[in-house]
This record gives structure tokens, C-alpha cells and sequence, in this order.
């Protein structure tokens, strides 16, 4: 009878390199379908907000500035996200994609966690509006 | 729930509570055992302490915002609980997934049976204090969470079923990761099983230890690999195979002791089982496409779902009123089925046996926190919701 | 002055706190190695000492409180006591009188009862859980490790470490001559300091940290360091009666050293013993192994 049936591992790992990693010293590549910030392609949007409905988390807010000549700005919200990709799949323009580099979003305040994406007018022409800071109705 | 002894209590008698906060419960659920020195002579068992009001919220969400929200019931177990409450829809619109998809879900739902099974195998190790293996088994668990980055961009909650079918497609590349991982996996699981069977100071603490026959299992209404332990072969996988499983059968892998070892060999041996069924799966993957289209307002009706967790039958009923939200989901997970056994075991034990027996159900307390009222001698009464809140307050204090 | 020095700084004093926190850091880096994992890094027992020491030191309701605050200054003056009167780094004891060998251990047995006390003044129900176990321990592995520390001053007819040593230090190395007293004496010596797998009393998953559940802060500081001090005056002390004596001061160390990768490498390979299991080895295998040995070496003398 053995006494000890992992004694061979455990000796063998005392020569192997340990199998923690020493991030943030040290970074492995994000695999290329990693789920991290949102992406919005401006050109192509509709305005038809599935995006906005289908979002399990509200973190979507499609604000108009010229519907007619669809011209919007998309605000996401990093911090309520949970990076479902639910919204990129409802997408049927394809203007939304999951970014795979951007995913250590943390920060110190809470601004950070509000992004604006859109022709950078529009932006500008939003901000120059009185914007409503009420947030938006939770479920 | 309660096995207490007599109230004719001696003063020798100590109660020890295990939990809501405790070491060896990393979630909260209350344990209060009654003891004679080291011998358990009484346990009483406490819910609730984790109730998030899932089954209210599903009923405002709509029905692809409460994919999102069911798959983080359990924190391990999330593609399976997507998966039950897809099927269910599904049904519920008479839509069926392209081949393709059903053969994913599939692959990934074995893929997180292993990796439940060698998170158990590890917090298992932890409770008896064997840390080496604890640390070996949450390493080579690295393996498939990784590979679930791969595949679908999160380790944890992976997405991947969407109403119909599922989002994310396996590449050649991917494929060939898989079947390296599964082949590492078997390895490893061998020299698992090797080490549960054979190691005499683990062997102390599992050997015949909770010894449940199968009859009593039978009584208790165990699921899943504790009650495959006991030689009682509820697998639905076989007797209500969904998904690919229709086109793939499994094998129940059956041990007959019924005591910890038994539970801990069921699990690894499962991990074998999954690691051919994956095999098989990639043998022959469907080619086409990956969703079905799916209606936004589901049809009138009602229906269950059930499916094989890690840990056992998931049971998810939908009832849908023809909106786009559902009228009323229930379900109910493998852990509260199988607590009751728990209870009924450790009396006799020693305490350290108990952390041990508790996990050996493999438990999952927020999954499976609901508010429940056991009526006693036919004395029913009726809620209000104040009532509920004030309950809720009251567990929490 | 001298021996003012002798007290504070070397060996005993700050030297052996510096070495006993240096120890805990070897054997938490070898263990983590062992499990494939990186391992804290040099300083963090000192560290680890330094914030406990800054925390506040919650005094539970219903406690003795001087008791409470008393007994990890007492253990540590034990420990620290103990480690007078053997010869530390192989550097000469500070004191040597005929029987220190036995003052030394009950010495070190102080620290356990301190421990177990600990709990069981407390409200705690884990604690006094723990209290109970330590206890149950201290009577089980005693009896063999002190038959086992006996062995080698048998061998010496002196129950004085120095003269036991210097016999040591002059014949072949008792770890060949007294096989079985030199592995009970090393697994006693674990189950004193309640090493894994012997560490029921604070098995965490089942009574949180047993006995010492209630302390925080200093308290929990001088008792973590009175069990490395104790951990490094039990190797010192097993290693300069089974290792061929302390007469070269470099191998000493590296006997020491050794032995201390020993107790580290043991600790990574097995399951908890449960309490009843760990009292029944000592009882059916440690007492009646130690008690053997004894009489070989008697009947050896007798022949002799």
C-alpha cells in the first residue's frame, strides 16, 4: 500500500514552473471572440433600437440628434454591461461588436463608466443640449 | 427541514451552526447540528439566506432578456440553465434548433459537467484538508475555463445559447483545442480516480463514510450523481434525452457503495463519460446553420423542461400568456433535492465528518434559494406580500 | 551586558524571532511550489506580523480579559524560554543544567495549553470545539514525543541537551541507531504545532480557526509567532539529538534546514486526520513504536 499517492506529483511540481499567472506583470493574449467593450459603427445604425430593447441590463441608450437624418449617439454604460452580446446579435446592420483588447475596465471614478460613440458633431451637439440626467427607467 | 432529537435534551448537548457564514460553506445556507462531544446527534437546516427573486423578476423581462438573467442563477452551472430554459421556449414556439447548434450545446454542456466535476473534486479536497489536490484539480480546471474564453468570449457565463439555437460557431482551430483539452482531461481524471481509490489517509476520511443504500436514496429522492452513487441510475440524459443526446447515448456510470468515495469515483468517472461523448459529438458534427428564427411573442401555453445538470435534474416549468414576457417560470435545481439527505446522514457522524458529507452532495445555495413554507398537518395559510418582505427581512437579520 | 544580549538579540531574543518568521516563509514557499502555485514572497511573514500587530484587538464579550490578553504573552515567553537552553544556530546554549531536556518540552507543551485555554475561556462555540481538540491532542502525542526526545538521552545518561548532544556529536547519527524514535519525534513534533494533516484542532473548515477563533490583532500575532518559535526550537532540538550533534555550526543548519522541508514536504501530501483518528495512531502506533525503542535501548545498555 502507498502512503501517499500524490507524492510523485507533488515532487514533480517542485521542478515545473508554477502555473500562476503574475498578471498584470505578466499578459496572455485575449482570445479573439474575448466579450469586452462595446463597439458602435455610426455609418451604419438605423435608429431602430433592438439593441436598446433586447439589452438584459439597460446598459444601452440610443439618443437622437437628427432622426431623419439618422444621426445618433449611442451612451453605453461600461458599468452596468454584462457583456452578453445579446445586443451585437439583435444587431442586423451589424453596427455593434464586442471589443476583445479592451476588457480591464476599471476606474476611479464614475464617469469612465459612461461612453459616448458617434460622429464627434453629434456628440458636441448633444452635449451642447441640455442633456437629461435622469437614468433611464430600470426594469 | 429538521432531524432533531427529542426535546428531552441533556445538558451535555451542544448546538454548533454551521453558517449562513462559515469556512467550509462559501455560501449561505444555516446548518445547526446538535452534539455529544464529537457525534452528531441532531441537524436542523435553514434556507433563504441567498433568495434573490429570480422567479419574480423573469416575469418582467422579456423572453431574450431572461436568457441573460436564468444563466446567472447558478455561477457554475449557467450554460445548463440557459440551455433548460431555451428548450422550454422552444417547445413553447414549436421552433426547433438546426442539428448544429444542438451538437454545441451539447459540447459545451459537457464540458462544464468537468469542469463542475473538478471544481467539486476540489473544494471536496479542501473540506478534508487536502490542499495539494485542491490546488491540482483547480489547475487543470484552468484548462476548459479557458477554453470557454475561446469558444465564446467568457469564462463564466458563456452566452452561447440564444432562443433557437446558439451564437457562436467552433472553428477548425477550436475544435482541435477541444480534443487536446479532452485529452488532457482524461489523463488527469485518471490519475484522479487512481487517487481517490487508492489513497489511504483520503481514503480514511471518505471510506464509508454517509453510507446511503439504494433504497433510501430511492425514499430521499437524491438526483444526480449522488443518488448514481447509491446505484440509483437517474440520468436525463437517457430517460429524456434532449439536444444531441438524442442521437448519442450515454452511458450512466453507476457505483454501487453509496458512501463519500463512491460520490467522489461517480464524478470522475463521469468526467471519462463526457470526454467520449465530446469525442463522439466532434466525430460527427453537423454541418448548417446555428439558429432558427424565433418569434418575439411566444404562444399561449405551458411547459417543463428538464435537463441533466452536473448536479443532478434541473426542472424549469414556463408558462407563457402569448406576450413577449412569460406569465410565470418556476424551477427548481438538483441541490434542494439532495440537502434533504444530508441531514438524515450525518446523524451518528462525526463532526468533521459533516463538511464533507455536505459537499459531497455537491450544494449550491443560491441556486436553489426559495421561499418555501412546509405546511404541517394540513395548517395552510395563505402569504401576502407583505408577509414575504418581512420574511425576507428576517432571514437577512 | 553579555548576557542581556544573549537574551535580546543572539540566539535567542530578535535573532530567533527573525529566523522563526524566515522558517514560516520556507515552508509556505516550498508547500506552495509543491501545489504548482508561486508562493508569498520573502518578507510577508514579517509583514503579515507587522499588520497584525497594528490591528485593533477585539476582546470578545464574556472573556476573562486578562486571561485573554495574558495568555499569547505567556506562550511566547515560553517558547522563547524554551529556546534558552537549546543550542540554537549551534551556537552554546545560554543555560544547561541537568534536566533542561525535560523543561524544554514541557516548556513547549505550554504554548498547547495556552492555545486550548484560549479557546475554551471564550463564548465561542468553535473555540471551545478547538480548546477541546488541542487538549485531546496534547494528551495523545505527548506521552511518544517525549518518549521519543528520551531515546537519544538514554543513549547519552543525561537528561542534560548539551551533554546529550556532545554524546551525539561523537557516535553515529541516532537517526540510524534510533530509527523509529526519530520519525516519532518529527511527527510529534508536528502534531505539537499542528501541522497538516494533524491539524484538527484548527481544521478551518470545520471550526473556523478552533481555539484561536476570538483573537485578533496582537494576540493572534504573538501566538502565530510563539508557533514559529516553538516550530524552530522543535527542529533545533530534533536535529541536534537524531542529526549527529551541533559541533559545525554551517551543517547544523543545513541539517536543520533540511528537516524542515522534511515536516513541509509531509504536510502537502496528505488528507486531515480526523481527531479520533489522529488520538488513534498516536495510541495504537506512536507510544507503543516509542515505548519499543526504549526497551531495545535498555536491554542494549544492559548487554553493554
Amino acid at each position: 500500500m502507498r502512503i501517499s499517492t500524490i507524492l510523485g506529483m507533488a515532487l514533480q511540481s517542485l521542478f515545473r514552473v508554477p502555473a500562476t499567472r503574475s498578471y498584470p506583470q505578466e499578459r496572455t493574449p485575449s482570445p479573439e471572440r474575448l466579450r469586452g467593450q462595446l463597439r458602435w459603427n455610426p455609418e451604419k445604425c438605423t435608429g431602430c433600437a433592438v439593441c436598446v430593447k433586447d439589452c438584459p441590463a439597460v446598459a444601452i441608450e440610443l439618443l437622437e440628434v437628427d432622426k431623419a437624418a439618422k444621426r445618433f449617439v449611442l451612451r453605453y454604460h461600461t458599468d452596468r454591461c454584462i457583456f452578453c452580446s445579446q445586443c451585437v446579435q439583435s444587431c442586423r446592420f451589424k453596427c455593434l461588436s464586442l471589443s476583445n483588447e479592451a476588457w480591464e475596465l476599471a476606474a476611479l471614478d464614475k464617469q469612465a463608466f459612461t461612453v459616448d460613440y458617434g460622429r464627434d458633431e453629434d456628440i458636441h451637439a448633444l452635449v451642447e443640449k441640455p442633456a437629461s440626467t435622469d437614468d433611464p427607467p430600470r426594469l | 427541514m429538521t432531524t432533531q432529537p427529542d426535546s428531552a435534551a441533556t445538558p451535555k448537548r451542544f448546538t454548533i451552526p454551521i453558517g449562513p457564514q462559515h469556512p467550509a460553506l462559501k455560501e449561505p445556507g444555516f446548518f445547526e447540528f446538535t452534539v455529544e462531544g464529537e457525534t452528531v446527534i441532531g441537524a436542523t437546516l435553514r434556507l433563504g439566506y441567498a433568495h434573490r427573486g429570480i422567479e419574480k423578476a423573469v416575469v418582467s423581462r422579456t423572453w431574450v432578456q431572461n436568457l441573460y438573467l436564468l444563466e446567472r442563477v447558478c455561477g457554475i452551472c449557467s450554460h445548463i440553465h440557459s440551455l433548460a430554459y431555451c428548450l422550454g421556449v422552444e417547445k413553447l414556439a414549436g421552433v426547433t434548433p438546426p442539428p448544429r447548434a444542438q451538437a454545441i450545446r451539447v459540447l459545451i454542456a459537457e464540458l462544464e459537467r468537468m469542469h463542475s466535476h473538478l471544481l467539486w473534486l476540489g473544494v471536496a479536497a479542501h473540506d478534508a484538508g487536502f490542499e495539494t489536490l485542491f490546488m491540482y484539480s483547480w489547475r487543470d480546471r484552468e484548462t476548459i475555463l479557458d477554453l470557454f474564453e475561446q469558444i465564446s468570449g467568457n469564462r463564466v457565463n458563456h452566452s452561447i445559447n440564444t432562443l433557437g439555437g446558439v451564437k457562436f460557431d467552433l472553428t477548425a482551430e477550436q475544435i482541435v483545442s477541444v480534443l487536446k483539452a479532452v485529452e488532457l482531461m482524461e489523463e488527469r481524471a485518471r490519475y484522479y480516480l487512481d487517487l481517490v481509490r487508492n489513497d489511504p489517509m483520503l481514503g480514511q476520511r471518505i471510506r464509508g463514510i454517509g453510507t446511503m443504500s439504494a433504497a433510501e436514496a430511492h425514499r430521499m429522492g437524491v438526483v444526480g450523481p449522488t443518488a448514481r452513487a447509491s446505484g440509483v441510475g437517474r440520468d436525463l440524459r437517457v430517460e429524456a434525452p434532449y439536444a444531441a443526446y438524442t442521437a448519442i447515448p450515454v452511458v450512466v456510470m453507476l457505483e454501487t457503495d453509496g458512501d463519500l468515495q463512491a460520490r467522489f469515483i461517480v464524478r470522475i468517472r463521469e468526467m471519462f463519460e463526457s470526454c467520449r461523448i465530446i469525442r463522439v459529438l466532434l466525430d460527427h458534427l453537423p454541418e448548417g446553420d446555428l439558429q432558427a428564427r424565433m418569434p418575439r411573442r411566444i404562444p399561449e401555453g405551458e411547459t417543463i423542461a428538464r435537463v441533466e445538470a452536473p448536479r443532478g435534474e434541473l426542472f424549469y416549468f414556463i408558462k407563457s400568456n402569448g406576450a413577449d414576457m412569460p406569465e410565470r417560470i418556476k424551477l427548481r435545481t438538483p441541490t434542494l433535492c439532495n440537502l434533504g439527505s444530508v441531514l438524515a446522514l450525518c446523524i451518528g457522524r462525526q463532526l468533521a465528518d459533516i463538511p464533507m458529507l455536505l459537499i459531497g452532495t455537491d450544494p449550491c445555495f443560491s441556486c436553489n434559494d426559495r421561499a418555501v413554507v412546509i405546511h404541517q398537518a394540513g395548517n395552510r395559510e395563505k402569504w401576502t406580500w407583505e408577509q414575504f418582505r418581512r420574511y425576507g427581512n428576517e432571514a437577512l437579520r | 551586558m553579555n548576557a542581556l544580549g544573549t537574551l535580546l538579540l543572539f540566539p535567542g531574543g530578535l535573532a530567533l524571532l527573525l529566523v522563526a518568521l524566515l522558517a514560516e516563509w520556507i515552508s509556505r514557499k516550498l508547500l506552495a511550489r509543491l501545489q504548482n502555485r508561486v508562493g508569498p514572497r520573502w518578507f510577508q511573514p514579517l509583514a503579515d506580523t507587522v499588520k497584525l500587530l497594528a490591528k485593533e484587538e477585539v476582546i470578545p464579550e464574556g472573556v476573562h480579559r486578562v486571561l485573554f490578553e495574558f495568555l499569547p504573552v505567556l506562550s511566547l515567553a515560553a517558547v522563547l524560554t524554551a529556546a534558552l537552553a537549546v543550542p540554537l544556530f549551534g551556537v552554546v546554549p545560554a543555560t544547561s543544567y541537568a534536566g533542561d531536556l525535560i523543561v524544554t518540552v514541557y516548556l513547549l507543551s505550554l504554548l498547547t495549553l495556552c492555545t486550548s485555554l484560549a479557546g475554551l475561556i471564550t463564548d465561542d462555540r468553535y473555540a471551545a470545539m478547538g480548546g477541546l481538540r488541542v487538549l485531546s491532542q496534547l494528551f495523545s502525542y505527548e506521552a511518544p514525543f517525549l518518549l521519543a526526545l528520551l531515546g537519544p538521552a538514554v543513549a547519552a545518561e543525561s537528561w542534560q541537551i548539551t551533554r546529550i548532544t556532545a554524546h551525539a556529536g561523537s557516535n553515529v547519527w541516532m537517526l540510524f541507531t534510533q530509527p523509529v524514535g526519530f520519525v516519532v519525534a518529527v511527527i510529534g513534533l508536528m502534531g505539537k504545532l499542528e501541522l497538516s494533516p494533524f491539524d484538527a484542532p484548527e481544521a478551518h473548515t470545520e471550526i473556523v480557526a478552533g481555539s484561536l477563533t476570538e483573537y485578533s490583532g496582537r494576540g493572534l500575532a504573538l501566538f502565530r509567532l510563539s508557533r514559529n518559535v516553538a516550530l524552530v526550537v522543535g527542529l533545533t532540538l530534533v536535529a541536534a539529538l537524531y542529526l549527529g550533534g551541533v559541533s559545525d555550526p554551517l551543517a547544523f543548519a543545513v541539517k536543520t534546514l533540511a528537516l524542515l522541508l522534511v515536516i513541509t514536504t509531509v504536510q502537502a501530501l496528505f488528507a486531515r486526520l480526523r481527531i479520533d483518528q489522529t488520538i488513534g495512531l498516536w495510541w495504537h502506533y506512536g507510544v507503543l513504536l516509542a515505548l519499543g525503542q526504549w526497551f531495545l535501548i535498555l536491554i542494549g545498555k544492559g548487554a553493554a
